[in-house]
C-alpha cells in the first residue's frame, strides 16, 4: 500500500508522488482552500483491500450527515453517522440531499465472534466528503486501521479486513478530522463475543443473562453546524474547546428521564440473574459513573481480561475507554446509574446522564 | 532512546527555540554508582506554534543561548550522586526541585546560580520543575522529565517490574496563550484557562504535506524523542508525564500497552489498555508498548506505522482547528 506516507521503507517514487498529490488534494499550506471541498491534508482514495479473503462477517456502511436528534427540551440537533447498507454510491446525490440517508445515532452496532474474519465496507457517496472507519481497540494492519490523513480518507468504497482476537467491548468511529466527526456522532458499538457466543463474556469467563449498553457522550451544539472540513486548513473554528450543552447515553438525551426505562440502556433483572453492562466512554471529557448502590465486578477493560476482576461501586473513565461490568444484584429495587461528565481542566461536573437498573 | 534515532537530529534549531537533545545524559547500564552533573540555564523566548503564532515560554535550557521546553530529559540510577546546577539568566527569581524524590527545593535569584545535590534513592519517573507560583512557572515551560533506574537493573522500571528493552519519555503539555502572555509580564493570569496548543515533548504533529511535516525538529510524529521505533519484541518503556492542566486519554494504536504505574504508584495488577487515564497538573504513568504483532491483523503483519494520540480530541488541534497538529506521534514497527 503506497499510501502509507510515513513508511520509512517502501519506494521513494511512491513517497514523492504522494507528497505532490498530497498538496494538490490538500490545497497547499495554511489557509489554502480548494482541493477536496475545502479540506486540507486529507488524501482521498479507495484502494483494493490487501490480502483480501472471504469474510465470515461483513458490514456495509454508508454516510449520513443529516440525522436530526430531538432533545428532551424539544430542540433538534443535527448528528452525523454511518448508515446500515450504504451500498448506493449515489446516496449523496439522492433524496437525502447533502446528508445521505438511513443513518442513526449511534451508528449500527457490529457484533461478531473472536477469530471471525470481518469485512467492514465503507461507502462514501459523491457529496459526502471523505471519512474512515477506525475500529477502536482493534489492532489490525495499518491499511485496515482507518486513520485518515496519515493513510488515506475514503472517497468511494473501501473494505477494512480484520480478525478480532479478544472478546470484549470496543467501538468504531470515523478518524477523518476526528475531533469533529466523532463528536458529531460518527461512532457505533463493536462487540466481540467469545467462540461460545453471546451470554459468555470471554472464554472460560463468567456468563450473563441480561445486557445493557452505556455509551456516554457529550454534545456541544456550537460544533454541529460546522462543515466536515472545518479547521483542516487552519483558522479558529473552536475545536480546541468543547463546551457541551447536552449529555447523551447510547444515543438518548440522558440528562432527564428519557433513558431511565429504555432497554437496552436501562435493564431489568431478576435476583440471581447476572447483568452485563458494557460501558463505553465515547465523549472527550473524562467521566465518572456511579452505580447507585449496586456493586459491580469489572472483568474486562479495553477488550482485555483483567488478571483479577475488580469490585467497584463507581468507575472513572477517559475518552475511548471501555469497561465490561457484571452485576449480580441480591436486593430488589431500582438503582440509578448516573454518569458525570467532568471538565477536563476544572474538574467541574458539566452534566450527568441517568439510566436505571431495576431488580425484581 | 535508540542511538540511531538521535543521531538523525540535525544541529540547526530555530532562532528562539531548540530541541533538548538526549545525547548528553543518556543512561548506560553500569554496575557502580556514578556522579552525574548537569547545568540548566533558565532562559526565555518565543516558540512558534503550528498556526504561526509565537508564544512566550521559559525553560530549563541546556545552553545559555537557547530555549528548551521541556528541559532535557535525564536518566540516572539508584545510588548515583546527582548535582544539578541552575543558572538563572532572567530577571525574576525561580526555584527548582524534583517531585517525589525527597530532595530540597533550591532558590535561584536573578543572575545567580545554585546547585542541588542529592543521592538518587528511589526508582521511578519524575518531574523536575519550578514549583513556585504554581502552576504558572511550570506551565510557562519550566519543567522536564527525570528518571531513576533501579540499582543493578537495566530492564526494569522498578525492582521486579515487567521488563523492557528501550525507554522513552512522553511529556505532554497544553498551552493557553493568554496565560503565557500574563506570565511574560509577571502577572497572575485571571482568565479561564483555555488551552489552544497541545504538545508532546514540546512539539506538535504535522499531517503529511503540511509545512514542517517529517522535520524532526518540528513534527512530533517523527521527533526521535517521541516516535517509538522497534522490531517485534522490542518492549518499550514509556514514561508519561503531563505538565499541562488538561486530563488526557493516552491512546495507542497497533498494540495495547501494559499499564505499570499510576501517579507514581505501582499498580497491583498489570492491565492491558488501549486508553490510559492521564491526570492533569502533573499526572504521570509508566507504560510498556510491547511491540507484538498487531493481534487483529489478517493476514498477519509485523511492519508498519501506527499513531499514538490523545483521545481527548481537542488536544489534536492547534489554534482552534488544524486537526492532527496537536499531541500525537507515530509508532514504527520496523
Amino acid at each position: 500500500m503506497g499510501r502509507r506516507r510515513r513508511s520509512s521503507s517502501s519506494d521513494d517514487s511512491t513517497t514523492s508522488s504522494t507528497s505532490s498529490s498530497g498538496s494538490m488534494d490538500g490545497g497547499g499550506g495554511m489557509g489554502g482552500g480548494g482541493g477536496m471541498g475545502g479540506a486540507c491534508y486529507v488524501y482521498p482514495a479507495s484502494p483494493a483491500t490487501p490480502g483480501r479473503v472471504t469474510a465470515d462477517v461483513t458490514y456495509s456502511l454508508g454516510i449520513d450527515m443529516n440525522i436530526p436528534m430531538t432533545m428532551d427540551d424539544g430542540r433538534t440537533v443535527n448528528m452525523w453517522g454511518f448508515s446500515d447498507g450504504g451500498g448506493n454510491m449515489m446516496d449523496g446525490m439522492g433524496g437525502g440531499g447533502m446528508g445521505g440517508a438511513g443513518g442513526t445515532f449511534p451508528s449500527p452496532a457490529m457484533r461478531m465472534r473472536e477469530g471471525n474474519i470481518v469485512h467492514t465496507t465503507l461507502n462514501v457517496g459523491m457529496m459526502m466528503g471523505v471519512h474512515t472507519i477506525h475500529h477502536h481497540g482493534i489492532e489490525p494492519a495499518p491499511h485496515a486501521d482507518g486513520v485518515g490523513h496519515i493513510t488515506w480518507d475514503v472517497n468511494g468504497s473501501y473494505t477494512y479486513q480484520w480478525r478480532p482476537s479478544h472478546a470484549g467491548t470496543y467501538f468504531y468511529h470515523c478518524h477523518t478530522n476526528t475531533v469533529l466527526h466523532a463528536e458529531m456522532g460518527m461512532y457505533g458499538a463493536l462487540i466481540v463475543d467469545p467462540p461460545e457466543g453471546a451470554g459468555t463474556l470471554h472464554s472460560g469467563g463468567p456468563t450473563y443473562d441480561v445486557e445493557a449498553f452505556w455509551v456516554v457522550d457529550e454534545i456541544d451544539t456550537s460544533w454541529h453546524t460546522l462543515p466536515w472540513t472545518a479547521g483542516t486548513c487552519g483558522g479558529d473554528v473552536g475545536l480546541h474547546e468543547l463546551n457541551p450543552d447536552y449529555f447523551i447515553i447510547t444515543g438518548v438525551d440522558g440528562s432527564g428521564n428519557s433513558a431511565m426505562n429504555l432497554p437496552p440502556i436501562s435493564a431489568t433483572v431478576q435476583r440471581g440473574q447476572k447483568l452485563l453492562a458494557r460501558y463505553i466512554c465515547a465523549g472527550y471529557h473524562p467521566q465518572k459513573m456511579r452505580f447507585g448502590g449496586l456493586t459491580g465486578t469489572v472483568h474486562i477493560s479495553d477488550g482485555r481480561v483483567l488478571p483479577n476482576p475488580v469490585q467497584v461501586n463507581e468507575i472513572r473513565a477517559c475518552s475511548g475507554e471501555r469497561y465490561d461490568i457484571i452485576f449480580e444484584p441480591t436486593e430488589r429495587g431500582t438503582f440509578l446509574i448516573k454518569t458525570d461528565i467532568i471538565h477536563w481542566v476544572t474538574g467541574d461536573v458539566l452534566g450527568t446522564t441517568r439510566t436505571s437498573v431495576t431488580v425484581v | 532512546m535508540k542511538r540511531r534515532s538521535f543521531l538523525k537530529l540535525g544541529g540547526a534549531g530555530m532562532a528562539t527555540a531548540a530541541l533538548a537533545t538526549t545525547g548528553l545524559i543518556t543512561w548506560i547500564p553500569r554496575a557502580h554508582a556514578a556522579t552525574i552533573s548537569k547545568t540548566f540555564y533558565i532562559t526565555d523566548g518565543f516558540i512558534t506554534q503550528p498556526d504561526g503564532v509565537n508564544i512566550y515560554f521559559k525553560g530549563f535550557s541546556s545552553t545559555q543561548g537557547v530555549l528548551n521546553v521541556p528541559g532535557e530529559q535525564m536518566v540516572v540510577q539508584e545510588g548515583d550522586t546527582v548535582n544539578i546546577r541552575i543558572v538563572n539568566t532572567l530577571g525574576r527569581r525561580h526555584y527548582f526541585t524534583i517531585d517525589g524524590l525527597g530532595v530540597n527545593t533550591i532558590r535561584i535569584d536573578p543572575g545567580a546560580s545554585r546547585t542541588l545535590s542529592f543521592t538518587a534513592n528511589k526508582a521511578g519517573s519524575y518531574f523536575y520543575h519550578d514549583p513556585s507560583n504554581a502552576p504558572y512557572n511550570r506551565l510557562a515551560g519550566l519543567h522536564g522529565g527525570f528518571a531513576v533506574m533501579p540499582k543493578d537493573r537495566d530492564d526494569e522500571v522498578y525492582d521486579g517490574s515487567p521488563r523492557f528493552m528501550q525507554q522513552y519519555f512522553w511529556l505532554f503539555h497544553d498551552i493557553d496563550p493568554v496565560w503565557h502572555n500574563a506570565i511574560r509580564y509577571g502577572n497572575t493570569p485571571n482568565t479561564q484557562y483555555v488551552p489552544r496548543y497541545f504538545t508532546l515533548n514540546g512539539l506538535s504533529g504535522r499531517p503529511p504535506g503540511a509545512p514542517g511535516a517529517m522535520d524532526p525538529s518540528i513534527d512530533s510524529m517523527v521527533d526521535p524523542r517521541s516516535a517509538l521505533h522497534g522490531h517485534i519484541g522490542d518492549r518499550t518503556l514509556v514514561r508519561v508525564l503531563n505538565a499541562g492542566l488538561c486530563q488526557q486519554s493516552v491512546h495507542c494504536h497497533g498494540n495495547h500497552v501494559e499499564w505499570l504505574t499510576d501517579n507514581g504508584n505501582i499498580l497491583p495488577d498489570v492491565w492491558l489498555k488501549d486508553c490510559i487515564y492521564l491526570e492533569g497538573d502533573m499526572g504521570k504513568c509508566d507504560l510498556i508498548y510491547p511491540f507484538e504483532s498487531p493481534p487483529d491483523a489478517h493476514p498477519p503483519v509485523s511492519v508498519g506505522a501506527y499513531p499514538m494520540h490523545l483521545h481527548t480530541e481537542m488536544s489534536q488541534t492547534a489554534g482552534g482547528g488544524l486537526y492532527m497538529f496537536g499531541a500525537i506521534t507515530d509508532i514504527f514497527f520496523e
